[in-house]
């Protein structure tokens, strides 16, 4: 076989995407740091203290940019819940979603912000473009709380699927909206519906209320040429099938801490994607361990369709010099897997 | 003694008014409530419990099980209280400093109050004297919940505080949390679930399941 010529970011990371050969793996972060915990500390410890928006500090330690815009269908002047998790109607102020419903699907798109991303796109070769999107689980829990949303599955089932119902028609003319300025590499659904034993709700509480709703937005992103990836904590084994059947083509951040499996992932689904996965809780503990954390992935990455990338934000225990060690490995790792995927 | 099928179906299947109405009418009929409650609801919980460990119910149906359980329970226990039944024992639970993600905890309080502890929810965002006023509350065990790797290290603090006292037990759970997690701070108990919780906790009070 041929060696593969350097690709820029869009190009590996659609190759990768597709299963085809690349030159090597991406070098990325998908999640920001802690800012408050994980980069003030490296501050402390050599990293720039010049350097706190989160792509000076990609470029910094030699990351690809991959500039995320997070489309919120909540407009900011919507009240916010008192609480963390807590609900923003159906409480003590009075709120329903009648009366909220003025402040949603109404965030503008950045048009601007776009246009100077996807320029920076054309003239440089580490410039990624995403966007995320609030979910079918997600957005209804930031309504509802996270304990009454469970509960609505079954006490207010109408009011879930008018809220996914809206939610659908607002992602599709925002897809169109982005599209006019130029065509995003990926994006995510922000879901975050499993835990650490597996999804919080069941395959027919799925079926129910968000497959009908990402089967509309699905084939549009599609259309468009935008690949598909839901973003989900926890252990999402169980939910794979769910989601490939939704049209869905990959999966992030597969949390090694929740017991994810990326051997097993691609047994059960070989033709998904998957981003993430390195055990984040591995970066403070030396080169053999994460060598050890690489070692695991290889085979893996190195068959395509798989991303490494720290499994969620980088603990704050994890010191500069740590994450400077992680780059180092991470980039021998990256040409490896390239290599490997070129001559099997 | 014989379980009330009606009750524990509505139970397991989360039917509220069904147990409001099969408890009001055991109250006015001056029935055996503690039978009731040993034989059908703490099974009927005991089973949804179960079944969520299988991941054959999920969340939604732990809580309208759980929220039909705590209708009939408010129900009895004034009832209860009454004849002097007592609960299993007394538990803390709550999640740690810097960590107000309950949902995991309010799980394990479900099912708690659902196995017959008493159960004192000290919330979220805990400090060890949080947990130490609950124990000066009676409580013999301290349910520890963390969902972040940034508050995780908290549960030693927490262990380490509690170290004297051997009749106290320290449990943790949570997303990131595992045995070899427990085991390495000291815990006396660690559970994956919240059904696991359950057993943990009555294995380290030495209580006969």
């Amino acid at each position: 076989m041929n060696a593969i010529t350097t690709m820029n970011a869009s190009q590996r990371f659609h190759a990768i995407m597709e299963g085809r050969p690349f030159d090597r793996l991406p070098l990325v972060e998908w999640a920001a740091w802690w800012q408050d915990q994980t980069v003030v500390n490296w501050h402390q410890q050599g990293l720039p203290k010049d350097l706190t928006d989160r792509y000076d500090i990609c470029e910094h330690f030699g990351l690809e940019l991959w500039y995320q815009d997070w489309l919120r269908p909540r407009h900011w002047e919507c009240p916010g819940a008192l609480y963390h998790g807590g609900p923003i109607i159906n409480d003590e102020r009075g709120y329903n979603y009648e009366n909220i419903h003025q402040h949603l699907f109404n965030w503008p798109v950045d048009k601007q912000k776009w246009a100077q991303w996807a320029e920076k796109r054309e003239q440089r070769d580490d410039v990624l473009l995403w966007f995320s999107l609030d979910g079918f689980f997600w957005f209804p829990r930031t309504i509802f709380g996270i304990e009454n949303h469970l509960l609505a599955f079954y006490d207010e089932p109408e009011l879930m699927h008018r809220m996914n119902d809206e939610l659908a028609n607002w992602m599709i003319s925002t897809i169109d909206t982005i599209c006019e300025v130029c065509t995003p590499d990926f994006m995510t659904f922000a879901e975050d519906m499993s835990y650490n034993n597996g999804p919080m709700l069941s395959e027919d509480m799925f079926n129910e209320f968000m497959l009908p709703y990402y089967q509309r937005v699905v084939p549009h992103l599609k259309k468009k040429g935008i690949k598909v990836i839901v973003d989900s904590d926890g252990d999402i084994t169980e939910a794979l099938p769910w989601f490939e059947a939704a049209g869905v083509e990959g999966i992030l951040p597969l949390e090694r801490q929740a017991g994810v499996d990326i051997d097993a992932l691609q047994s059960i689904s070989p033709d998904m994607c998957f981003v993430g996965h390195f055990d984040k809780l591995t970066m403070d503990k030396g080169e053999e361990r994460m060598r050890q954390e690489f070692e695991r992935l290889l085979p893996a990455a190195s068959k395509g369709r798989f991303i490494p990338s720290c499994d969620h934000q980088t603990p704050p225990a994890v010191s500069y010099d740590d994450y400077k060690l992680y780059m180092e490995l991470f980039t021998e790792y990256a040409h490896k897997a390239g290599a490997l995927m070129n001559t099997t | 003694m014989a379980q009330n099928e009606e009750l524990y179906n509505a139970i397991l299947k989360g039917k509220r008014k069904i147990v409001q109405a099969i408890a009001e009418q055991a109250v006015a009929d001056a029935a055996d409530v503690e039978e009731l409650l040993m034989e059908s609801m703490i099974p009927a919980m005991k089973e949804i419990g179960d079944r969520f460990s299988r991941n054959e119910a999920y969340v939604p149906e732990m809580l309208i099980a759980a929220r039909a359980m705590q209708t009939g329970l408010d129900i009895l226990e004034p009832v209860l209280a009454a004849k002097g039944h007592e609960p299993i024992a007394k538990v803390a639970v709550g999640t740690v400093k810097g960590d107000l993600h309950d949902i995991g905890k309010n799980l394990v309080v479900i099912m708690l109050k659902g196995a017959g502890f008493e159960v004192i929810d000290v919330g979220t965002d805990c400090d060890v004297q949080k947990f130490e006023e609950a124990v000066n509350d009676g409580a013999s065990a301290v349910c520890c919940s963390a969902l972040l790797t940034t508050t995780m290290p908290y549960m030693k603090e927490v262990v380490e505080h509690f170290a004297t006292k051997d009749d106290v037990k320290i449990l943790i759970g949570g997303a990131p949390v595992t045995q070899a997690y427990a085991e390495e701070i000291g815990a006396d108990g660690f559970a994956n679930d919240a059904n696991g919780a359950v057993n943990a906790v009555t294995e380290c009070l030495g209580i006969a399941s």
